[in-house]
């Protein structure tokens, strides 16, 4: 605990733990999401030999790209709305952010 | 150390030989090497007997004479027909390999949009007409191989997932 005024407590090393874990668990449940989504939008179930064949690789690089950037549109669009409602500051800013 | 520099390469090579250029290449090899075959077989059997005016010109021949004349005919009809084989494997198997990448699925179309554009682009110096002729052609017959192909075996186990 810092007694200078105007900064932040460093994290201790319990909370430093959990937020690692919580870390693992958000990119262990984004793997599984993107697996899941990709495998069921590129792979037709007629399993008629075992090589991906080039348009189902084609798809596959497509499919995660595009996982991947509307991860982080959505996350910076999420940042920038917390961001004003923050600045907003209050129930009615808040209220004024997601009614848009 | 050594052996994960020979896997690297030899994944590369494996992706290298699943990239459109070649496949379009070893298509057009196959091709050419079939046409050969084909051509050799089909101008064999193509003899003029002595009975009309041009093969009896060529009975009055001594036998070594005949041979090599036969000989000729049959190499020279066997290159045009593997040059046309292999132009045509070539074609085909790239603008399908191309289409199926584009469109990044794995269906009937890519053969069939394949087959029509081969057959467009081998009969195009005769005109418009014979190119959407040879186009429906190669086409339709693409479509019927690739439906034998991939017609679902009667056999349950070989499709697990239905």
């Amino acid at each position: 605990m810092s007694f200078l005024f105007g900064q932040r407590p460093q994290p201790s090393s319990a909370e430093k733990i959990a937020a690692a874990e919580s870390e693992i668990e958000m990119v262990s449940d984004m793997y599984n999401r993107l697996v899941e989504t990709c495998t069921r939008k590129c792979i037709p179930p007629t399993y008629r030999e075992a090589d991906l064949n080039k348009g189902e690789s084609v798809c596959l690089d497509r499919c995660v790209a595009k996982f991947f950037e509307v991860n982080v549109k959505v996350s910076e669009k999420m940042q920038g709305e917390a961001a004003t409602t923050s600045r907003a500051g209050g129930a009615g800013g808040m209220g004024g952010g997601f009614g848009m | 150390m050594e052996r994960k520099l020979i896997e690297g390469f030899v994944e590369q090579m494996q992706l290298a030989m699943e990239s459109c250029p070649a496949k379009s290449a070893i298509s057009g090899v196959m091709g050419f090497g079939l046409g050969g075959m084909f051509g050799l077989f089909m101008s064999s059997m193509r003899y003029d007997t002595p009975l009309t005016a041009q093969g009896a010109e060529i009975s009055k021949l001594p036998v070594a004479q005949q041979l090599r004349q036969g000989f000729k005919e049959m190499g020279r009809a066997s290159w045009g027909s593997a040059k046309n084989f292999g132009m045509v494997g070539m074609i085909f198997a790239g603008t399908e390999c191309a289409i199926e990448g584009f469109r990044a699925k794995n269906d009937l179309t890519n053969g069939v949009a394949a087959g029509c554009i081969t057959g467009g682009a081998l009969a195009a110096k005769a005109g418009p007409q014979a190119a959407a002729v040879g186009c429906a052609g190669f086409a339709a017959f693409s479509a019927a191989i690739d439906y034998y192909m991939r017609m679902p075996s009667d056999d349950p186990g070989n499709d697990p997932v239905m």
